[in-house]
């Protein structure tokens, strides 16, 4: 009901609802010793990457008969890596009943399940794993620009999402994405897309000068001079079947 | 408020040395106080270019550990007034110089009166080239045309804009200059090395001058007198111009163009 409002000094206190951004942890073992290698190897390169984000526990993986993880443990592991699970959410009832004991709160209303189908054969690290981000968790990860020339021996990382670069990648100069990447410049350095595993980021520029380009890992060098058609003039790199690299001029 | 020039390359042998003494040369000559410092620890070379390696008594590193101060190490050139070379050490390494040590000298400079700083750096990447520009103000990337040396130097000015104070600290970053030397015009207009221009569109940093190759370099070396001095030679006169470009003034580029010579010349010879 619209309402004129008269004005007077705020309240001490407000309520409004709010859209929380965070991470989902999802959890497709509750093993003990499971949890803490593959934590061990998905942060070792990367000690640093989150900078205390909300986190979550999403448990619509575990298999139904699951016994409970250690969640004070997990917690406190993931907090020494910049993320805070603060609550569980699709837990059976006895999960939740561990998870609140650990002081983690239990979401009701959770987003849909995760496809419960047969867990991966492989379990992929969270940021690129095949769930649709639920309605109160939206995950966009902003573009990454770069507006300054990246010199020998400079590495830039988009986390995530895809880098848009506006001055020239020198030899020697590495730009990394987990989306595609973006050269408006002569891209002369290596260029690595889709670095945890997206076959379907790309590689764009309007010079292709490159020492060595890779999507999703399979990559190419350039020690045989590139063809008279692509080289120096604007191109788009892809993966084709999954395992080859198509370059086409733009 | 003074400020600290660093004169840095990464590759070594392209001519740091040459460059320092000239361009302190220069500035003194143009009457700015100022003093020229070799970071080059262990390594010394300025003292010889400068001609002044009989009369080191104590060295940058003796400052730094409180061993001399200041006024005792300053050595007074004798080509130009206003200028003090300050030496470094021979006989010790680059982990003698501390980020503390050196910026408390570069301070004392400041408070002496000093308009400029000049920082001779070693080659590399490492500590002591590393100290070299952590203070700087303005850094003259010291380049040859050839592909490593652009590589290094290109290498270096990310180390600048990551390493330095002035960097870390988010202020105004670093004022890059770009010094082609050892250049040949009619190798590069054969082909047979890189032009300024090729150079330039890879580091895309203002181009302060272009030095060209000659003789003249290893005559001053030799003598101990800094290559700006050698009146009339095509060397003197480009970091002339350099000076010039540094503080503000327009010079067109000279000896960078190669002229097929007329018949007349090939007759007779000469240069």
């Amino acid at each position: 009901m619209p309402r004129r409002r008269e004005p007077r000094p705020a309240p001490a206190l407000e309520l409004k609802t709010t859209r929380l951004a965070g991470i989902q942890v999802i959890l497709n073992s509750a093993e003990h010793a499971a949890l803490n290698t593959h934590l061990t190897t998905l942060f070792a390169a990367t000690p640093d990457f989150f900078g205390g984000e909300a986190a979550v526990f999403e448990c619509g993986r575990l298999p139904a008969d699951a016994a409970s993880p250690d969640w004070a443990w997990l917690a406190q592991e993931l907090k020494s890596r910049g993320l805070n699970p603060f609550a569980v959410q699709n837990a059976s009832p006895e999960l939740a009943a561990s998870a609140l004991q650990a002081g983690l709160l239990v979401l009701n209303d959770a987003a849909p399940a995760v496809a419960t189908v047969a867990p991966s054969p492989e379990p992929e690290p969270e940021a690129e794993a095949p769930v649709e981000p639920p309605a109160e968790l939206p995950v966009r990860t902003p573009t990454r620009v770069i507006d300054k020339p990246l010199r020998s021996g400079q590495r830039v990382y988009a986390a995530g999402g895809d880098i848009v670069v506006l001055a020239a990648v020198n030899p020697g100069a590495e730009v990394i994405a987990d989306g595609s990447i973006h050269v408006y410049a002569p891209l002369k350095g290596r260029a690595l897309a889709g670095a945890r595993g997206d076959t379907t980021a790309r590689i764009f520029t309007t010079h292709l000068e490159a020492e060595l380009v890779s999507i999703a890992g399979v990559y190419r060098t350039f020690d045989n001079a590139l063809d008279a058609a692509l080289a120096r003039k604007p191109a788009q790199i892809r993966l084709a079947d999954a395992s080859q690299i198509i370059i086409e001029p733009l | 408020m003074a400020t600290i020039i660093t004169v840095t390359s990464g590759k070594g042998g392209v001519g740091k040395t040459t460059t320092s003494a000239s361009i302190a040369s220069g500035l003194a000559m143009r009457g700015y106080k100022t003093a020229v410092i070799d970071f080059d620890v262990g390594l010394r070379n300025l003292d010889l270019i400068m001609g002044c390696e009989r009369r080191v008594v104590y060295d940058f590193v003796n400052v730094i550990q409180g061993d001399a101060n200041l006024h005792q190490a300053l050595i007074k050139d004798k080509h130009a007034d206003n200028l003090f070379v300050l030496p470094a050490s021979q006989t010790r390494d680059k982990d003698a110089l501390t980020e503390e040590g050196v910026e408390n000298v570069l301070k004392e400079l400041a408070h002496q009166g000093f308009d400029y700083i000049v920082c001779d750096s070693p080659a590399g990447i490492e500590h002591g080239a590393v100290m070299a520009l952590t203070f700087a103000d303005e850094a003259i990337v010291v380049t040859n045309p050839e592909v490593s040396s652009v590589r290094d130097s290109d290498r270096i000015l990310g180390i600048i804009q990551s390493k330095s104070r002035r960097a870390i600290e988010g202020r105004e970053p670093v004022k890059e200059h770009l010094l082609v030397t050892r250049y040949a015009p009619k190798r590069a207009h054969e082909g047979e090395m890189l032009t300024y221009t090729d150079i330039q569109e890879l580091l895309r940093i203002p181009l302060l001058g272009v030095i060209p190759e000659s003789d003249a370099v290893l005559h001053a070396s030799n003598q101990g007198v800094p290559a700006i001095h050698q009146k009339g030679t095509p060397v003197a006169d480009a970091y002339l111009d350099a000076i010039g470009r540094f503080l503000g003034e327009e010079h067109p580029l000279r000896f960078v163009d190669y002229e097929k010579p007329g018949l007349i010349k090939r007759l007779f010879g000469g240069k």
